[in-house]
């Protein structure tokens, strides 16, 4: 039984090594790939272990970027770490005062500097009456240096950005920055602009059309701040405290009758 | 039962995953160096040489020569004692000097500038150095590299001119617009009349990034509504990439990623608003602290 056995895998042998000499003849007869050999124990291992090395350098690689990320992520905070953990640096403060009869002179004379400087700051806000507007919570403040006057409510810019049909577009929003009162006049004289029409609906009429000038909407005084910008009184008194105008600053009575005492041509607005 | 116990089925995962690990001596080492090299790189890149060669950093060595001639009756404990009092007070001093000499600068400028004082606790919206808003600040923390920077007395050599406003973030819009199309007639211009105004309740945190590396984060005391928080959730995640997107930006051009130095201060959410709607592009700001 044993000898049949051993025949049988002598046989399968010589057809194993006959088919390979075959295969070899013929691949280089034909140009054709070779068929692939058995593969021993030791080959397939060494197959699997490089199978398993590519995976891991597959599976390293991309868990590696990911932890790169997130250290990317994270670099401000690692970096504030570093700095906490860090020894000081060698030029520190106590070091720095080693020439100490030199600093105590340099010392006073900073405090004098200091003094002159913080003097020269003070000196730069205005000592006639001026105004702040504030657009965010829209309130005035008339001062006078840094001694508050008066404090009222005001309505600013609404924000709004109307579009008209022709393309043309306006933005009703109080500028910001330093302004200087231009003019002042009493029992103003509205001319209304185009967009006072448009935005009503209504034709926009010639430049000088009479339906263009109305009278008592702006209240009793308006103080220009110029490009048509005014700080004026109104009408619609319950929208106090509101963004709701088309740029200009809206006073009530007492409050435009305040400013219009105060502020002279020449004096300061400062919106914010 | 993976769905009862999904931590135990996510480990079998990783388990199966990483099976060709197991007594695989080569494939575990493979697998450690290339797990490692590129988060080393990243590591040493965008936090180990920042921190290395950070700008603030720079050596002075002028004025160290010992004298103790001034203090002839005293200790060495006393020397020592005496002259770190004299070193806080001169940098304070140049701290203060810096400040002012910041805010006249600003004073030629004709836009609207901020003036952060953290040892008075004051924020002000200046223009032309009239302080046009003040507002106390509720709370305020800042960057290691400041209080290393206080600690070596060099502060005032990064604040004696003024920051320059360079990109802002925010959870609120910079102008409140609304768009509004032109009435066809009066009937519609009326009918347009008649609606509420919509009155804003926006939450306002902001982030300011200035010129020279100083970054400051301003934050409402009043906790946000719902959705302030999920504005706020975008905000933060928008500052966080950002931030790494400047140092992959930085490590593109084959520069060092630059350490921000930043201050966190709270404010009143009217405050802050106010503060953040104010500001123009490119405004200055002068800092104390």
């Amino acid at each position: 039984m044993a000898r049949a056995i051993a025949r049988v895998h002598h046989n399968s042998a010589i057809m194993n090594d006959t088919a390979t000499n075959n295969s070899q003849n013929f691949s280089s007869l034909s140009g054709q790939p070779p068929r692939l050999r058995r593969t021993t124990g030791a080959e397939r291992a060494a197959a699997a272990g490089q199978g398993a090395a590519g995976k891991a350098l597959w599976s390293g690689i991309s868990l590696g970027l990911l932890l790169s990320i997130i250290t990317l992520i994270f670099a401000p905070v690692w970096r504030e770490w570093m700095f906490a953990i860090l020894p000081e640096s060698k030029f520190a403060m106590q070091l720095r005062t080693t020439d100490v009869k030199k600093l105590q002179k340099e010392a006073q004379r900073l405090e004098k500097r200091v003094a002159g400087l913080r003097k020269k700051y003070e000196w730069i806000t205005p000592r006639a009456p001026y105004l702040i507007v504030d657009t965010s919570e829209n309130r005035i403040h008339v001062m006078r240096g840094d001694e508050p006057l008066h404090e009222g409510v005001c309505s600013t810019g609404s924000y709004i950005l109307l579009k008209a049909a022709d393309q043309r577009q306006w933005i009703f929003q109080t500028p910001r920055g330093m302004f200087q009162i231009r003019g002042k006049k009493e029992y103003p004289v509205w001319k209304k602009p185009d967009w006072a029409f448009i935005e009503d609906g209504l034709p926009v009429p010639s430049p000088n059309a009479p339906e263009r000038f109305e009278y008592g909407v702006l209240g009793e005084y308006a103080l220009e701040l110029g490009d048509g910008y005014l700080i004026h009184g109104t009408l619609y008194k319950r929208m106090l405290g509101m963004p709701v105008t088309h740029g200009c600053v809206r006073l009530g009575d007492e409050d435009l009758r305040v400013v219009y005492k105060n502020l002279q041509i020449g004096s300061k607005v400062f919106i914010y | 039962m993976a769905l009862k116990n999904p931590g135990g089925a996510f480990i079998n995962w990783l388990a199966q995953t990483f099976l060709f690990l197991r007594q695989n001596r080569q494939a575990q080492l493979v697998f450690f160096f290339s797990l490692i090299v590129f988060p080393l790189i990243v590591f040493v890149v965008a936090v180990v040489l920042p921190v290395a060669k950070n700008p603030f950093e720079e050596s002075n060595e002028e004025n160290i020569k010992d004298n103790t001639e001034a203090f002839p009756d005293s200790t060495p404990a006393e020397i020592v004692t005496s002259r770190r009092e004299l070193a806080q007070r001169m940098a304070s001093l140049e701290v203060d000097q810096a400040f002012f000499q910041a805010r006249l600068q600003l004073v030629k400028r004709d836009s609207i500038n901020l003036a952060v004082d953290l040892i008075d606790s004051v924020v002000a919206l200046e223009v032309k150095g009239v302080p046009m808003r003040r507002c106390k600040i509720l709370r305020y923390r800042s960057s290691g590299l400041v209080k290393r920077l206080r600690s070596q007395g060099r502060l005032h050599q990064w604040l004696s001119t003024p920051f320059v406003l360079q990109e802002e973030l925010a959870t609120l819009p910079k102008a409140p617009i609304r768009i509004k199309e032109a009435p066809r007639d009066t009937i519609e211009a009326n009918e347009s009349k008649g609606e509420d105004l919509p009155i804003e309740q926006r939450d306002a945190e902001f982030t300011l990034h200035f010129d020279r590396s100083l970054t400051l984060v301003v934050e409402q005391a009043q906790p946000p509504s719902f959705a302030g928080r999920l504005r706020k959730i975008w905000y933060d995640l928008r500052r966080t990439f950002g931030a790494a997107g400047d140092a992959v930006a930085a490590l593109i051009h084959r520069q060092i990623p630059q350490h921000r130095l930043w201050i966190e201060i709270e404010l009143p959410r009217e405050d802050a608003k106010a503060i953040y709607r104010a500001l123009p592009p490119h405004a200055g700001l002068a800092l104390r602290l």
